[in-house]
Parts: C-alpha cells; sequence; structure tokens
C-alpha cells in the first residue's frame, strides 16, 4: 500500500471524528503527497530540481451555512487536529453571515485509481534527460539565434481524500511535459518559435515528441520570421492550428463557463461571465459545427484533466458546454449544482496540492469535425494560416479577446504562400464562434495541455487539457506585430 | 517506500534560526561527499478572508514550510527541496541532489559560495498584522459588505495577511535571514452581472497601514459612478492610469515573451542578446521625467535585502531620467563579463534565466500630486481605475495588449463625467512612458499582481492607444 495512503488514511479518521464531534454539517480530509521535477536549459546555462510537498487541507461546513478550510504540512496528529479545528473556527465565523447551503448528491466511492503510465519519469536519470535537452537546444543554433531553450517536466500526485459522507478515494497522477524555444533576431527583430505539450503521462511522452526534430524546424521558422513581412492589417477568413484553437477554446469556453466565476464568486479577480444561467440551453454560443465537451474521463485520452474523482469526492464525467453551438452546461462543483438546480455535479472541483479545492477546467476539448486538413486549406480561397500562441488576452467577462501568434502564412486559392510574422486576430467570443465553418478530423485532432492556468486568491495554478484541431473561422479582425 | 510516520525535526517550539542551524548541520552530515552545501528554510503563514456575493464563502488558513538544499562538488551543483523534515526524508533528499551533481553538466560559471555578508537592516516585520484576529478582519469584510448592500450592490474581494520568514546558511559561513510580514485589500463592488462595478485596493506590511473605510469607499464611489456606459471610439486618448491599475503591467516591462517569459533586466539576458534591452546601454529609452530603480531597502518595498545567493542587494538605477543606465547583476555576470559588478539580483542557484530585479520603484520628478489632482489636471481624456490581463504583442517596442475593467471614465476639463464601456489597448510601454506628463505619489503595489512587487505613481500619459471596444 501507498505510504501516502496510509497516513491519509490514519489522519483522515482524526480529522473527520474532530469535526463530528464539534458538530460540522459536512467535512472533507485531503492528504496531497507531490514529487515534481524541472530540468532546463537557456543557451548554455542549465537547471535541475526536484522538490517534494505533503500536506493535509480540511474543508468544514459548519451550522449548513459557513465554509471554513485550513492546510497545513505538519502531518503529526496534534498539527492534524489543530488544523480541523482552526478550519472549524473559520466556518463557525462564516456561518454568523452566512447563507444556507445545498449540495448535489454524490454516491459514496471507496476507490484506488492511477492514471496511465508506461514509463515513470522519475526512473529516468537527469542525465539522459539533459541529453534531450542538449540535443535540441544543439540543434538551434544558427548565427542569428540568440533565445535555445528547453525544459521537462514531470510530476507525480499521490492523494487521499475523505469526506464525512464516507468517500474514501485514492488516486495516483503522473503527468509529463517539455517545451522548446528559439528566438532569432533580425530585420523584423526578434521572433519566437516554440513548441510545448504536458499530458497525463510517462517519459513515454518525452520520447513521441521528438523534440530535437521540431527543434531544428522551429529554428528554421525563427530565422525565416525574422526577415519575414508583417501580417497586413484587415478583416479575413483564418485557419487557426490545433493549438491554438486549443488555446482559444481555454480562454474562450473553458473560463466563462466556471460555474464559481458565472455566479459571481470570482468578480473580484477573475471575474464574471457573459454565460449567465438565463443562457444555458438559450444562446446560440458557435456555429453548428461547433461542439465542446467537458471530459475528465479516461476515454476522452491521458490529458492534464484526466483523473477518476474530484477533489471533493465527484466520479469523472463527460458532459456537453457546447453541443451543435449551443451553450449547454457549466463547469461545476456540488454546491453550485445545486445552485443552478442540477441533479449532481459533474466534477470540477480541483486544488493544486493540499490547497483549498475550487472549480477549475479539466480536459474542454472542441470535438473533431470531418474535415481533412489539406482539404481545408484547398478550400480557402483567400486568408492566412496562424500557428502557436504567442500571446492572449481577454475581457474580465470573456467577451472582447486578443490572441497574437508566433507564425503565419498567407493562403492563396487554397494554398499556403508566403510567411508573415505576428499574426494576431480578435474579436467577440460568440460572434468568433458563430463564425466557425470548419473543424478538422480525428487525424489532427490533439489533446494539448496548459500546464499553468492561474485562479483564486491566494492564487492557485491548475493544469487542464484541451483537445482541439485546426479549424477555420470567417471575416475575422487581423493584424501583424 | 518513504516513512510518513516519523516525527518531523521542525516543530514551532524553538526558533526557526535555531532549526535552521540544525537542519543545516543534518545535511552537511548527509552530505560528505560535496564540498560545499547551502540551505534555505523558508516558512509562510497566511490567512485569507475571501468573500462573492456579499458572503464570505473562502475563509483559509495556510502553514507551509520549505527545506531547499545546493549542494556542489568541482564545477557541478544540483538543487532539491522539500516540505518533508523528518530526518531520513532530509537524508533522502540531499541523496537525490547528490546523485544529480554526479550527472549534471559543469557549469563554466561555478563560483564558490559566498561567505558572511553584511546587510542593511529593514524591518518589514510587524506581528500585529498576523496577531489581528480573524473576527477584526471579518469586522472589516463585514463593512464592505454593509456598504455594498446598503447600496445594491455585491461586494467580492479577500483581505488577506500573511508572514514569510527565510533562513539562508552556507558552509562558507554566510547566514542570511528575512522575515517580514504582509497583506492586501482587494475589493470590488458590483451590480447587473458586472455591468457596473467599481474597485479598491490596499497593500500593507502593518495592518496599522490599512484603511479599510478608504478601499470600500473607493469602491463604493466608482461603482456607483460607473453605470449606464457610453460607447466609446477607440484611439488615442490622453489617460489618467490610478496608481493601483497598472503594477501588472509594469511587470511586463520587466519580462519577455520572447524567451518565454524570463526577465530583461539581467547582465546575462543583456550580453546575451536574449534582452528586449540589448545594445541599448545609454540610450534614451522613456521620457526624461522616469527614472526606474530597483532598492530592497525602499520602505514600500517587500522582501529580503539579499538575494538568491545572500549577496547584498545595491540599490540600482536601471533608467535614469529616460535612459537605460543599468541592468541587475550578479557574481556569475562579474565572473563571466570583465565590465560586469554583482549588485545582488541572482535568482536561486543555479539558474538558467538570469538576473532579476525584483524591488522595482518607479518614479517621475514632481511626483506630489494626488491620483485626483493628476484627473483634475486633465483637460480631456479618459481616468483607468483598473487595467486586466496583460500580454506582450512585440518585444523590441515593449507592446502589450490589455483591457481596461471596473470603471474607465470620460474626464473633461479636470471633471470626471460618464463611464465608457471596457476598452482593449496595444500600447508599446516604453511610449507610454515616453509620453508621461505628470506623476502622482509612488504606493506600495504588491498582492495585487501575483508576482509583482511594485512602487510606483499614478500617471497623466499623452495618446494611450485604444484599439476596440467591449460589449460592457
Amino acid at each position: 500500500m501507498s505510504a501516502a495512503k496510509g497516513l491519509g488514511e490514519g489522519l483522515a479518521k482524526l480529522s473527520l471524528s474532530v469535526a463530528s464531534r464539534e458538530n460540522a454539517t459536512y467535512a472533507d480530509f485531503r492528504l496531497v503527497h507531490t514529487r515534481d521535477q524541472q530540468v532546463s536549459m537557456v543557451n548554455d546555462n542549465s537547471s535541475s530540481e526536484e522538490s517534494t510537498t505533503l500536506g493535509v487541507g480540511v474543508r468544514v461546513l459548519f451550522d449548513g451555512s459557513g465554509w471554513g478550510f485550513a492546510d497545513t504540512d505538519e502531518t503529526g496528529e496534534n498539527s492534524v487536529r489543530e488544523v480541523t479545528l482552526k478550519a472549524l473556527s473559520l466556518a463557525k465565523g462564516a456561518s454568523k453571515v452566512g447563507s444556507k447551503v445545498s449540495f448535489a448528491k454524490e454516491p459514496v466511492h471507496v476507490e484506488n485509481w492511477e492514471s496511465r503510465l508506461v514509463k515513470d519519469p522519475f526512473e529516468v536519470s537527469v542525465d539522459e534527460k539533459y541529453d534531450v535537452l542538449r540535443e535540441s537546444t544543439g540543434r538551434m543554433k544558427d548565427e542569428n539565434v540568440v533565445v535555445r531553450r528547453g525544459q521537462l517536466s514531470f510530476t507525480t500526485v499521490e492523494k487521499y481524500f475523505a469526506s464525512s459522507e464516507g468517500s474514501r478515494i485514492f488516486q495516483k497522477l503522473t503527468y509529463s511535459g517539455a517545451a522548446v524555444i528559439v528566438a532569432a533576431k533580425g530585420a523584423s527583430g526578434l521572433q519566437r518559435r516554440s513548441a510545448q505539450q504536458y499530458m497525463s503521462s510517462g517519459y513515454e511522452l518525452i520520447k513521441e515528441l521528438n523534440l530535437p526534430e521540431q527543434a531544428s524546424e522551429l529554428t528554421k521558422d525563427a530565422v525565416a520570421l525574422s526577415s519575414a513581412k508583417k501580417c497586413p492589417e484587415g478583416k479575413s477568413d483564418i485557419i487557426l492550428s490545433g493549438d491554438q484553437v486549443g488555446l482559444q477554446v481555454h480562454e474562450s469556453a473553458g473560463h466563462p463557463i466556471e460555474l464559481d466565476r458565472v455566479l459571481g464568486y470570482e468578480a473580484n479577480f477573475a471575474g464574471r461571465s457573459f454565460l449567465t444561467p438565463d443562457q444555458l440551453g438559450k444562446l446560440q454560443y458557435g456555429s453548428q459545427h461547433v461542439n465542446i465537451v467537458m471530459d475528465a474521463t479516461p476515454e476522452h485520452g491521458s490529458g492534464l484533466g484526466t483523473f477518476g474523482y474530484d477533489d471533493e469526492g465527484v466520479e469523472s464525467q463527460r458532459k456537453y458546454a457546447v453541443k451543435d453551438g449551443k451553450f449547454v452546461g457549466y463547469l461545476m462543483s456540488r454546491e453550485t449544482a445545486a445552485n443552478v438546480g442540477e441533479a449532481r455535479s459533474n466534477g470540477c472541483m480541483r486544488a493544486e496540492g493540499y490547497k483549498l479545492p475550487i472549480i477549475r477546467m479539466t480536459n474542454v476539448s472542441l470535438e473533431p469535425g470531418d474535415w481533412d486538413y489539406d482539404e481545408l486549406i484547398e478550400d480557402t480561397k483567400n486568408g492566412f494560416l496562424m500557428v502557436t500562441n504567442y500571446g492572449w488576452s481577454i475581457d474580465q467577462k470573456r467577451y472582447n479577446f486578443q490572441f497574437n501568434c508566433e507564425k503565419g502564412y498567407e493562403i492563396h486559392n487554397g494554398s499556403l504562400g508566403d510567411m508573415v510574422r505576428g499574426p494576431g486576430y480578435s474579436g467577440i467570443t460568440p460572434e468568433f464562434w458563430n463564425s466557425c465553418d470548419a473543424v478538422c478530423d480525428k487525424k489532427s485532432w490533439v489533446l494539448w495541455g496548459v500546464p499553468n492556468c492561474g485562479k483564486g486568491q491566494p492564487g492557485q495554478v491548475m493544469v487542464t487539457g484541451h483537445g482541439a484541431s485546426p479549424s477555420r473561422f470567417r471575416n475575422v479582425r487581423v493584424f501583424g506585430a | 517506500m518513504m516513512n510518513m510516520s516519523q516525527k518531523s525535526v521542525v516543530g514551532q517550539e524553538s526558533s526557526l534560526r535555531e532549526k535552521a542551524h540544525q537542519i543545516f548541520d543534518m545535511v552537511k552530515g548527509f552530505a560528505r561527499e560535496a564540498e560545499e552545501v547551502e540551505t534555505s528554510l523558508i516558512w509562510n503563514i497566511g490567512e485569507y478572508l475571501r468573500f462573492g456575493n456579499n458572503e464570505l464563502g473562502q475563509s483559509q488558513w495556510t502553514q507551509s514550510k520549505n527545506l531547499s538544499i545546493r549542494v556542489a562538488k568541482g564545477k557541478r551543483q544540483a538543487r532539491a527541496t522539500t516540505g518533508r523534515f523528518e530526518k531520513s526524508l532530509i537524508e533522502k533528499t540531499v541523496q537525490k541532489a547528490l546523485v544529480e551533481i554526479r550527472t549534471t553538466p559543469e557549469d563554466p560559471d561555478y563560483l564558490p559560495m559566498l561567505g558572511p555578508q553584511k546587510y542593511s537592516g529593514v524591518n518589514r516585520y510587524f506581528p500585529r498584522t498576523l496577531e489581528t484576529s480573524s473576527e477584526e478582519k471579518a469586522g472589516h469584510v463585514g463593512h464592505a459588505i454593509g456598504l455594498a448592500r446598503k447600496n445594491g450592490l455585491l461586494a467580492s474581494g479577500v483581505l488577506g495577511t500573511s508572514m514569510d520568514e527565510l533562513w539562508m546558511l552556507n558552509s562558507s559561513g554566510l547566514e542570511a535571514s528575512y522575515k517580514g510580514s504582509s497583506g492586501y485589500f482587494s475589493l470590488t463592488m458590483d451590480a447587473d452581472n458586472g455591468n457596473q462595478t467599481g474597485y479598491g485596493f490596499s497593500s500593507f506590511a502593518d495592518i496599522r497601514e490599512l484603511n479599510p473605510d478608504k478601499v470600500s469607499e473607493t469602491a463604493l464611489e466608482r461603482a456607483k459612478l460607473n453605470k449606464n456606459q457610453a460607447d466609446f471610439s477607440p484611439g488615442k486618448y490622453d489617460v489618467v492610469i490610478d496608481p493601483y491599475a497598472w503594477s501588472e503591467t509594469l511587470f511586463f516591462l520587466t519580462v519577455s515573451a520572447s524567451a518565454g517569459y524570463t526577465p530583461d533586466f539581467g547582465m546575462r539576458q543583456y550580453k546575451e542578446g536574449r534582452s528586449y534591452l540589448s545594445g541599448r546601454m545609454g540610450e534614451k529609452i522613456m521620457g526624461d521625467n522616469i527614472t526606474i530603480e530597483d532598492d530592497a531597502n525602499h520602505p514600500l518595498q517587500t522582501g529580503p535585502a539579499f538575494d538568491g545567493e545572500g549577496y547584498p542587494k545595491s540599490k540600482l538605477t536601471l533608467v535614469e531620467n529616460g535612459v537605460l543606465r543599468n541592468v541587475a547583476s550578479s557574481r556569475i555576470s562579474a565572473h563571466r563579463y570583465s565590465d560586469a559588478k554583482p549588485t545582488g539580483h541572482e535568482l536561486p542557484l543555479p539558474n538558467p534565466l538570469g538576473e532579476l530585479p525584483t524591488n522595482v520603484v518607479l518614479r517621475g520628478r514632481g511626483q506630489s500630486k494626488s491620483p485626483e489632482e493628476l484627473v483634475e489636471t486633465l483637460d480631456r481624456g479618459l481616468f483607468v481605475t483598473r487595467f486586466w490581463y496583460i500580454r506582450e504583442v512585440e518585444p523590441k517596442t515593449k507592446t502589450v495588449t490589455g483591457m481596461t475593467r471596473d470603471g474607465t471614465f470620460i474626464v473633461e476639463k479636470g471633471e470626471i463625467k460618464r463611464p465608457v464601456k471596457n476598452l482593449r489597448f496595444n500600447q508599446s510601454l516604453l511610449e507610454l512612458l515616453s509620453n508621461v506628463e505628470e506623476v502622482s505619489e509612488p504606493v506600495r503595489n504588491s498582492g495585487n499582481f501575483p508576482g509583482a512587487s511594485m512602487v510606483n505613481p499614478g500617471v497623466l500619459a499623452k495618446n494611450f492607444n485604444f484599439t476596440s471596444a467591449s460589449v460592457f
């Protein structure tokens, strides 16, 4: 048995009995053990670091109306007793000004769950990891190149969850990822090309990514971009690469369907959302080609949002957020699901380590369409192909967005033409998704990983997955930088 | 399999200094194979009363400790970090680092660890910030919620207080420590699903610096003004930017997306050509009324007075009267480049990114006005109370994009006339800082945007480039 599971079982019993003795309406306990490794090179500067954390987080509802949460990395029995009492004290304070909390029902689960893994990344030597980075950054050498960067990241999370309702869940999740970045200086300034992928996977992902080969191609691109013409300004049809569509989904679909922000609980920092409950089942969010799922199940793929159970013990599920273009679903917690009359949460409460769980994206993915990628280019009379994100920005209700990409190509009469630098596009979310008239098929669909989504006060970083394939949007405002 | 039931060697019954030395001796014992050892013990406690929809929905208390161990042998070094303080797990962490130095590449810039240093004293620890009861802080939140309710608004935000303590020791005899308290009160009052909003903010080291009523009144006043926003044509307008509106914007002056978000004002980045500033030393890059310093001892700044290897931080003038004068440096840069001297801006080693100024202070000539007086000075333009979601568009001109939120107002002849819908901008920060006409007094601006600990004023600037409008 995992040591984390054994420790979690003992401490959970203690914590939940303290909460029960103090008449908590509900309590849950999580013990989380995390192991991280980063190996990186920037030009000829290298570093590697491994870190481990272990802690517990206790969440308590008191008198049916006040929440309190406390966490600690002291895992002795006295500390766990104290941290439970601290959560209770905060919950009692909050209950004096709080209103009645309702929960959507969830079956009791007693389960063990592990993510798919072929090669444990922590069994691979640091030396072998440096070899990958040395070879990759070595292939970036060119007289105009000023940045040669590579980074490998690996994480294993073991977590034990127990609730006063009787659930007892142990999960082990492993994530692997890599990024390579090259930048070249030329007549048109400093131009960057990059590639990254993060998945719920073992070291096999690093082998599959073939980073050295990608580094060679990216270097050619960066050098060519450093003397390329600027993307012109105007209105145009655009085709976005799959990774860019993935980020577009993250920002303009994933965030506005987080039900906590929809209900106003994030108004001060993350913001609100234009997808209010009165729009559910009514708003034509996108065209008929737009189908967006929230899917944490392994059947969707090994994404950063794939797990067995969320951090309040709800089993992973698949639901539509947008079906045939219509807005139909939210990312929910048990409490917010009850707030909007849903019978069950779809399991989106996630926490960084042992911090407070909040509503986060799981795998929020654009389902593949039926277009072959080459045929989509051939079908486009005039426009631009835009590839890989450079910068992203969107207003607090998720309407007005602007994305900049690393490279672009003109499209003339169904063929790719000249390369253009700094391609960017902007729009208003529902108008943009309603202008989508083609989504590429399963052959070019990839479940991308976003390893650094920020939310919460104090801030937490979460990992999310976004399946997407290249897609076309009509008559969009474009520009160059 | 690890043993998780052993007793931790860090309790809270004795001082962290004593524990830091105890752990350092233990690490030295486990790391006999290494020639040099450095340990950093970091302790954080925080309490955050987070509220939304006029309810105290997320009250959190958090406590964490971290032990970061650096070992070196020859020209190889490695770091391993743990949040576990059981003796066997500290030994395991040391072993991980020792395994890494056997395989990690030799670092041609490796320098022996730093010996004992003298640091200037900055008191940033005010126990009452931590000792103030949850009930008293909840009272401040309750006051804000009460005001919001009375005015048909919803209050949301956070009142957070925290303490950080750090002890760095190494085998050359260095002992460096820091203890600081901090906090912030961030408040939004809104209605009509965020179509009507107002924002107030304050950050502090000593909770006595917090004027919660002022934060509440600012958010309320702006929310009351910010309804029925007019459509407004994008274009170039003169602006007054509130001092609390743009710490995120200024943060993007110091990091570049072109290298994957690495710091720009550092010697290694400058010399390797990675920075947008490379080759521009002595060049006028901003207006002559703008000076940017890095000053760890500034009374409104936060954090320790030493860098990631314990070197004392120097006060550094990065931009003087608009001219790029210096970039942050370190012992490694001084070793690598004959014209560089260490300034105390290294990140924890090994560090592939380069140096980072962590205590940026932006000053403008004539900085005696209040933000309200800047508005009174504006003949015609916009008053921006908060920028949001800033990202780089182009590195050389430092063009960034972002949005306004929580109140953007038309000003005519020094008076706020009416609110406008939120606007997107695409603006060169170098051009913005060349177009500053007036500045207000700098404020402490930490906690507002994670990663940015700024001391900065509000400004009145000409020709700010708004490029599109949102629908609310």
